[in-house]
């Protein structure tokens, strides 16, 4: 499928007089006193493979991969000198960013399908966005975003703009713009980090570092003590690492503007020997202030009676 | 007869804020939340404002460490290498999620959610929250506390005099002993208590419990709020007693504790009674 164009059996079906919607009743009872009316159900699909995705996770190289991009790296190197030939010298995290990208492509390309969908429409805005990612084989993961688009009363039709869109619908989105929030726009990203594990990571993962830790860099009598508790820093890293990566992506894409409602998902798959793929999805939406800040006043303390 | 009283006129209001919200697309670009990121609902964020507090960044904290191979297979009483490691990843992880909130001039994180998976050979443990602070208040000196309370009871303790301090928490891992082959045997065919398990539970419960007080002791708190424990055994250690406990620290910060007169109200928005034809027919 090219570009974002709509298919032409769902253009029929778009120009019908009817409309549908994914709201929930109160949802849309809520939103014809905003003075949003729904004009249909639209959503975008897309299907991605990444040919990169499988080599790169079961194959180690001789030295450590170059990131480009500025992407996140660290290096460790065994502290025990050589030992074997088979012994993991050296353990990487990297930042997969062509995982990431890829994730970014097909997102945005299911979400800007939606968003062509609510133009065809002569939409002003899309709500109650939903969107689904699942991996169908082992290097494709299908996305599918769906929202109901709504045409805003007393604006001009068929805006030239992209329509705004939100998770939000209901009495949340009329909260949000009670409390001087417009939503801009629906955003998502997912980082990648992968663990190429070294020696001291493998032997920690696999429950055999207290006497690893008491080896040590510094020979056998040097470093922790047996039996104490010791940190796995390598992996430990990666989890935080890309949880910081999906907020600073997802940043980029704010211009500034606000983050609600984010929704934090992550996900590590376990390759055996420390080896790990560390993911993480980061979701909310985008919203800018239109009025000065109006706190609410405390509410008051209520027990309901039932 | 003013305003508030006229049929619909909230939702001309509502209607008129809509208009207004996307008749200014560029919106405002000043004020000092630009580039916030939260976690919290709609709700929590008003809550917040209405308290005088605003959320700042979206902030984690994680560790993983090891536990020691073959602990779980044959062991006796207490697992404190295990427990140890628990206690090494929570504490990790709550001091990384006090550093980043502290670096992004937050006072403390609120509505964290707590993930803590024991695995046999290493222990994770993954926080995640949002880093909030009063309105336009710079960085405080004092460490940044970390709770799991949501928004909403937040403001309630704040309202009542309290303060959360941190996460307090505590776990113990007790091995049950095996029953000799002849109890096991004896007892195959009566209902009988397994005094085994029954007194690892307890003793399981009671260093998970005195470990999390004291914790909340170190932080010179007064108490723990919104305690939640998880216990039982695991799939690869079914001998192995589990029991972890935590909860947020709280410390009384006003002169005595403000007490908060709740107004009772009736909902009348009790479900639907649903009409079913064939009770007419008396089958």
């Amino acid at each position: 499928m090219t570009g974002s164009s709509v298919p032409e059996a769902a253009e029929r079906r778009l120009a019908t007089e009817s409309f549908s919607s994914g709201l929930t009743v109160p949802d849309f009872a809520a939103c014809l006193q905003m003075g949003l009316r729904p004009v249909g159900l639209v959503q975008g699909f897309c299907a991605m493979q990444w040919g990169w995705y499988g080599g790169a996770q079961s194959l180690r190289g001789l030295s450590p991969l170059g990131v480009g991009d500025g992407g996140y790296s660290r290096v460790w190197y065994c502290p025990h000198g050589f030992v074997s030939a088979e012994h993991p010298t050296w353990g990487q995290n990297a930042e997969q960013t062509w995982v990431e990208d890829a994730w970014a492509a097909g997102f945005d390309s299911a979400f800007a399908r939606m968003l062509e969908e609510a133009r065809a429409l002569g939409a002003n805005g899309v709500i109650g966005v939903k969107d689904t990612s699942r991996s169908t084989q082992a290097n494709v993961t299908e996305f599918h975003v769906l929202g109901t688009a709504v045409k805003l009363e007393g604006a001009a039709q068929g805006a030239a703009s992209d329509p705004w869109s939100t998770y939000l619908a209901g009495q949340r989105l009329a909260k949000l713009i009670e409390a001087g929030f417009a939503p801009v726009s629906v955003v998502a990203t997912l980082s990648s980090v992968r663990v190429w594990s070294y020696c001291m990571t493998r032997a920690l993962m696999e429950g055999y570092g207290y006497s690893m830790g008491a080896i040590g860099a510094s020979g056998w009598a040097g470093g922790g003590s047996l039996g104490a508790a010791q940190e796995v820093d390598q992996v430990t890293e990666a989890r935080i690492a890309a949880r910081q990566i999906a907020k600073e992506r997802l940043r980029q894409r704010l211009g500034g503007d606000i983050l609600h409602g984010a929704l934090v998902g992550s996900f590590v798959r376990e390759l055996g020997e420390g080896d790990q793929v560390v993911e993480c999805t980061l979701r909310g939406t985008r919203v800018r202030r239109f009025k000065d800040f109006d706190p609410i006043e405390a509410p008051v303390v209520t027990v309901r009676l039932s | 007869m003013s305003g508030d009283d006229i049929p619909g006129a909230a939702f001309a209001d509502l209607r008129a804020e809509v208009a207004r919200a996307f008749a200014a697309p560029e919106g405002k670009t000043s004020g000092t939340d630009r580039g916030v990121t939260s976690d919290l609902s709609i709700d929590e964020a008003l809550l917040l404002h209405s308290i005088g507090w605003e959320p700042i960044d979206l902030i984690f904290g994680a560790s993983v460490v090891s536990i020691p191979v073959g602990i779980w297979t044959w062991g006796q009483g207490a697992l404190d290498p295990a427990s140890s490691a628990h206690a090494m990843a929570m504490t990790s992880a709550s001091r990384r999620m006090e550093d980043q909130c502290a670096s992004v001039g937050g006072h403390g994180a609120v509505g964290v959610r707590v993930a803590i998976e024991i695995h046999p050979r290493h222990v994770d443990v993954e926080l995640t929250g949002t880093a909030v602070r009063p309105v336009g208040r710079a960085a405080r000196r004092q460490r940044p506390f970390v709770s799991d309370l949501s928004a909403r009871d937040f403001a309630l303790l704040q309202g009542s005099g309290w303060a959360p301090v941190g996460l307090a928490f505590g776990a113990s891992f007790v091995y049950a002993p095996r029953r000799t082959a002849g109890t096991v045997l004896r007892q195959s065919t009566q209902n009988v208590e397994l005094v085994n398990y029954t007194q690892a539970l307890y003793a399981a419960r009671e260093s998970a419990m005195e470990r999390m007080q004291r914790s909340a002791l170190e932080m010179s708190a007064h108490g723990i709020v919104a305690v939640r424990v998880d216990e039982g055994p695991m799939p690869f250690a079914r001998h192995v007693i589990r029991f972890s406990s935590w909860g947020t620290a709280v410390a009384l910060v006003a002169e005595s504790h403000v007490g908060r007169q709740p107004r009772v109200v009736l909902a009348l928005d009790d479900q639907v009674v649903q009409f079913a034809p064939e009770a007419l027919h008396g089958g």
